[in-house]
């Protein structure tokens, strides 16, 4: 009998002493620092070599040997570039006149916001990894930090989760635990877009059923979690069904970026604020942030 | 001094972690250094396996994106698989090794559900349930192939009857 009793009593001490480490650590976070700190640092450390050749070879390949197409490429860059121009020209003078307007209304300005590029070196890895995250080359010795919003050129992407010294992990929006403010791009009206998992539509909760949306339409973050700037976009309204038992709408969303494609991210961080950033001539690429966040 | 078989055991230990990380990146959800815990504790390595599975712990954690604990319990139950099954089964036989990879199989979405409850966290269970079928297969796959390709001069062991 003492045997048996002797591991019933090792169970239990080990259960206790396990769910006190995990209780502790939810609450302070600490054991997870550690382990960005040292597991996902290490881990990185481990793929960047491998990386960096895979980058290269497949640069030279690009560069120097695989040319075909690149004169027809070439032109319809051009063509690109110059409807951009004229775009750019139009908007701009709309822009100055609506901060002109803001500022003779007492408008307070929008918030500036800093990008940084990063690349992403891993989707999610080993057994732990249950969540849908990615991992990108730059961690807190970059300033990155935990919420921090995650961007690509085609939309929003996600927020930073956890952060090692030179890497951090990205919660992606189509994860079940993400959460994101949106309001429609034509007809305003609020919601909360919410992940279903990798490859499934997203959610746009908390619709309500007099609201106007429709099929087509573009989701732009709202501003209001605080985490994310005013107006960028995040998905596109795919159905819109009206429940008889719900005092909400049923609307799907299709994610702007390809998560699964995703090579290199913008990481976006409050400017400090200063008084000479709110002269007319900041950065082009602050202006742009702010100009896109005050939509 | 560091004994030839200490440097010996570095590399050999730290040729595997690096293949096993770039396999995991290629094939998420599962484990490709579980293998290696049992491989060690099979060559009695002592606080040589105690080393592997704290690095690997923080390995594990590190990568992966559920609250800290996932590892602990995932090599703590592990080693006790092994330390149980030695009871019934000869240590090195590949059933038993078979029978290792389908409790971590079966172990894996349990936890996963287990942790991201009381977290507070909504994962899908059915990936994780064909994570979990993977790793059934992959377990002995890899033990085997790391088996073999141990270094002689490591070994402190002997063969099976």
């Amino acid at each position: 009998m003492r045997g048996p009793k002797k591991i019933a009593v090792l169970i239990v001490a080990g259960l206790f002493v396990y769910l006190s480490m995990y209780t502790w650590n939810l609450r302070t976070g600490h054991l997870d620092a550690l382990s960005s700190y040292t597991g996902l640092d290490v881990s990185s450390f481990i793929l960047r070599p491998g990386l960096w050749v895979s980058d290269k070879v497949t640069g030279f390949w690009d560069r120097y040997v695989f040319l075909m197409g690149l004169k027809q490429q070439n032109d319809e860059l051009l063509d690109e570039n110059s409807d951009l121009k004229r775009e750019i020209m139009l908007l701009s003078s709309r822009s100055r006149s609506a901060e002109r307007l803001e500022e003779l209304l007492h408008f307070s300005p929008p918030e500036k916001w800093e990008f940084s590029g990063a690349r992403v070196i891993a989707q999610r890895m080993g057994p732990a990894g249950m969540l849908d995250t990615v991992a990108v080359d730059k961690g807190s010795a970059f300033g990155v930090d935990a919420d921090m919003p995650v961007v690509s050129l085609d939309g929003i992407v996600g927020r930073i989760l956890n952060t090692g010294f030179v890497t951090s992990s990205v919660l992606l929006l189509t994860d079940s635990n993400s959460r994101i403010a949106v309001i429609g791009e034509s007809n305003r009206s609020p919601g909360m877009l919410s992940g279903k998992g990798y490859g499934e539509m997203l959610e746009l909760r908390y619709v309500n059923l007099n609201a106007v949306i429709e099929p087509g339409e573009l989701l732009l973050s709202s501003g209001l979690s605080g985490i994310y700037p005013k107006g960028l976009p995040v998905a596109r309204v795919s159905k819109v069904q009206r429940s008889d038992i719900s005092l909400f709408l049923t609307i799907l969303a299709e994610p702007l970026v390809d998560v699964a494609g995703l090579e290199e991210v913008l990481l976006l961080k409050r400017a400090p604020v200063n008084p000479a950033s709110e002269a007319p001539d900041a950065p082009a690429g602050e202006e742009a942030t702010s100009r896109g966040a005050d939509q | 001094m560091v004994q030839i078989s200490n440097i010996r055991a570095i590399f050999w230990w730290g040729t595997y972690t690096i293949l096993a990380v770039w396999v995991q990146k290629v094939v998420p959800g599962v484990d490709f250094l579980a293998p290696g815990i049992v491989l060690s504790m099979q060559e009695e390595a002592g606080h040589r396996t105690l080393w592997l599975a704290f690095i690997w712990i923080l390995l594990q954690e590190g990568m992966g994106n559920l609250p800290f604990g996932y590892g602990v319990a995932w090599y703590g139950l592990l080693a006790m698989f092994y330390i149980i099954g030695r009871w019934l089964f000869e240590a090195r036989s590949i059933l038993f090794m078979c029978l290792i990879g389908v409790g971590l199989g079966v172990l894996h979405p349990l936890l996963t559900y287990g942790l991201a409850s009381l977290g507070n966290l909504t994962v899908p269970l059915y990936p994780s349930i064909l994570e979990g079928v993977v790793q059934a297969f992959v377990f002995p796959v890899v033990w085997v192939i790391a088996d073999r390709l141990f270094p002689k001069k490591l070994r402190q062991d002997v063969r099976p009857l």
